[in-house]
């Protein structure tokens, strides 16, 4: 028998919990609801699935033997990422089919993946990098982080979870991006290409409102 | 970024050198006749001799002249032969280029295939690290036997006969084949090792191996996936897979043969989902074509005549200067 349940076993302790100490600051209701997680979710699986589909792409085109090597595992992780995303939409009442569902949250940023795979010639390494590792990664770990930030903490913890993870990942990815970029534009004209790259993509970026489409011209995070 | 790459698109440093593909497609087609043999590979003399120009190949093929291809292919790898240094380097450049060879092609699986079932994907992009981390390892055990990149030139043979266009032959051509001579070279290098005291060879190729397996296993699931409810399909992958390992036979270099210079991997495919009768059908493969004394008595004449040449040349030369 259970303590309690009887008139003699009821326990002598006072009532607590275990988030008392110390207190549970942490409020109740964020900025999404699950539907709208559900929606972002699938578009954050979007950028990551065709991000490292890029990067598979470009591993025959890119000459520079580290770079080749160095993208091998930044696509397991992005590939990784993609498969978390996607295993957490049922868990949002996405039925269990939308394992795989990968929605770009509208035309404008389907275009801009489009923009950042593009570069095809085996002169391109900068250009093809740069568009993943100065445009679309930190505007991803930006993404993720709005929403660890204005989601509901305690009843999206898995969301929130995941994204902690991805990010810790992101960042690094980034910078070894950003060194092997470092590296490779070693002249004016060179860092002249990968700027105006960074440029071009960020314009576009801007004006789809980003991976969940509501980032941009209206949200000052987006630089 | 468009689909479907030719593979003389694969893109490389200066250190690399660039190897024409025809002469490992020929080895496939060879006739067992001793003449015919001669007669074919002569006519690449002029360009093995072009392409070996300047890398660690050149004094094999001062040596051997442009047998020296048949030399080293159709001898097993053992520590007493007297070019055995020169021709374990040239082993492990070969894997080296190989395992880069392998982690574009799955790399090009995630961008050809788009629309394959997200597992595909997910496979493809943990073989993407794998070979990566292959192509690291073998760069270092280049280094450890003495070797350094591009000292020998580079055939893209392999993901030109491997990546087709259909992702059911795709898998097969790169997984099963591809991966699977990878099985019987790792195989014959963890021997290399134990028989030499080569720890840290037999160590990194143990597992580079336990890999390769994985991904010998992603290419039988897919292919059996790719090919359900179609029969026909699964025939024609079964054909190109047969196809391409009889290439990857390279003239009978691999076979089931006790003194092979590639033996079949057999128990560590058989691990990795290959059947009984794929095996016995892959030894019968590697039987095809010239027998091993065939390429070996086509090797002495192309020898022969090599140094006929040279000692000519050498004649006139001399003659030439005392004039």
């Amino acid at each position: 028998m259970y303590p309690g349940l009887g008139r003699d076993e009821t326990t002598t302790f006072e009532p607590y919990s275990a988030f008392d100490i110390p207190a549970d600051l942490r409020e109740l209701h964020g900025r999404y609801d699950v539907e709208a997680t559900a929606r972002r979710v699938r578009n954050f699986r979007y950028a990551e699935e065709w991000m490292m589909m890029a990067m598979g792409g470009w591993l025959a085109t890119v000459p520079e033997m580290p770079v080749k090597t160095g993208l091998g595992k930044i696509i397991w992780e992005g590939a990784k990422a993609a498969d978390e995303f996607g295993k957490r939409l049922p868990e949002l009442r996405c039925g269990r089919k939308a394992v795989n569902e990968s929605v770009a949250s509208n035309e404008g940023f389907a275009g801009f993946i489009q923009d950042v795979t593009e570069p095809e010639r085996p002169d391109l390494t900068i250009e093809k990098l740069a568009g993943v590792f100065d445009v679309l990664k930190p505007h991803l770990v930006e993404a993720y982080q709005k929403h660890m930030r204005e989601t509901d903490a305690i009843t999206d913890a898995p969301t929130v979870e995941i994204l902690d993870e991805v990010v810790r990942k992101t960042e690094r990815h980034i910078a070894w991006g950003r060194e092997v970029l470092d590296r490779l534009c070693d002249t004016d004209a060179k860092r002249e290409r990968r700027r105006k790259r960074v440029s071009e993509l960020t314009a576009t970026l801007r004006a789809c409102g980003g991976v969940t489409g509501d980032i941009g011209d209206r949200d000052p995070g987006l630089h | 970024m468009k689909r479907f790459i030719e593979p003389n698109e694969l893109a490389r440093d200066s250190r690399f050198i660039r190897q024409d593909n025809n002469q490992a497609t020929t080895l496939a087609l060879l006739p067992d006749d001793v003449d015919k043999v001669v007669e074919m590979l002569e006519a690449f003399g002029p360009t093995i001799e072009q392409q070996v120009k300047g890398t660690a190949a050149e004094p094999l093929f001062d040596a051997y002249g442009p047998a020296f291809g048949l030399i080293t292919l159709n001898q097993p790898l053992r520590p007493d032969d007297d070019a055995a240094d020169t021709r374990l380097k040239l082993r492990m450049h070969g894997i080296f280029v190989g395992e880069i060879q392998a982690l574009e092609g799955a790399g090009r699986s995630l961008w050809d295939f788009p629309d394959a079932p997200w597992e595909f994907k997910m496979n493809m992009a943990r073989q993407c690290w794998d070979e990566a981390r292959h192509v690291q390892t073998y760069e270092k055990l280049l280094e450890h036997v003495g070797g350094t990149v591009g000292m020998f030139p580079e055939s893209t043979f392999l993901f030109d006969c491997a990546c087709s266009d259909d992702p059911a032959m795709r898998v097969a051509g790169v997984n099963r084949s591809l991966e699977g001579l990878a099985c019987d070279v790792f195989r014959d290098m963890i021997k290399w090792g134990e028989k030499t005291g080569d720890e840290v060879m037999r160590q990194a190729v143990d597992y580079v191996l336990a890999d390769e397996l994985t991904h010998v296993r992603f290419g039988s699931d897919w292919v059996k996936e790719f090919t359900k409810d179609d029969p026909e399909r699964y025939k024609k992958a079964q054909e190109f897979r047969r196809q391409t390992d009889k290439q990857f036979s390279f003239g009978g270099a691999r076979s089931a043969r006790e003194d092979a210079a590639i033996p079949i991997a057999w128990e560590d495919r058989k691990d990795a989902g290959f059947t009984e009768e794929e095996l016995q059908d892959l030894s019968d493969l590697g039987s095809e074509g010239p027998s091993r004394e065939t390429m070996m008595e086509a090797a002495r004449i192309m020898v022969e005549r090599h140094r006929e040449r040279r000692a000519k040349a050498a004649k006139e030369a001399a003659a030439g200067a005392g004039k």
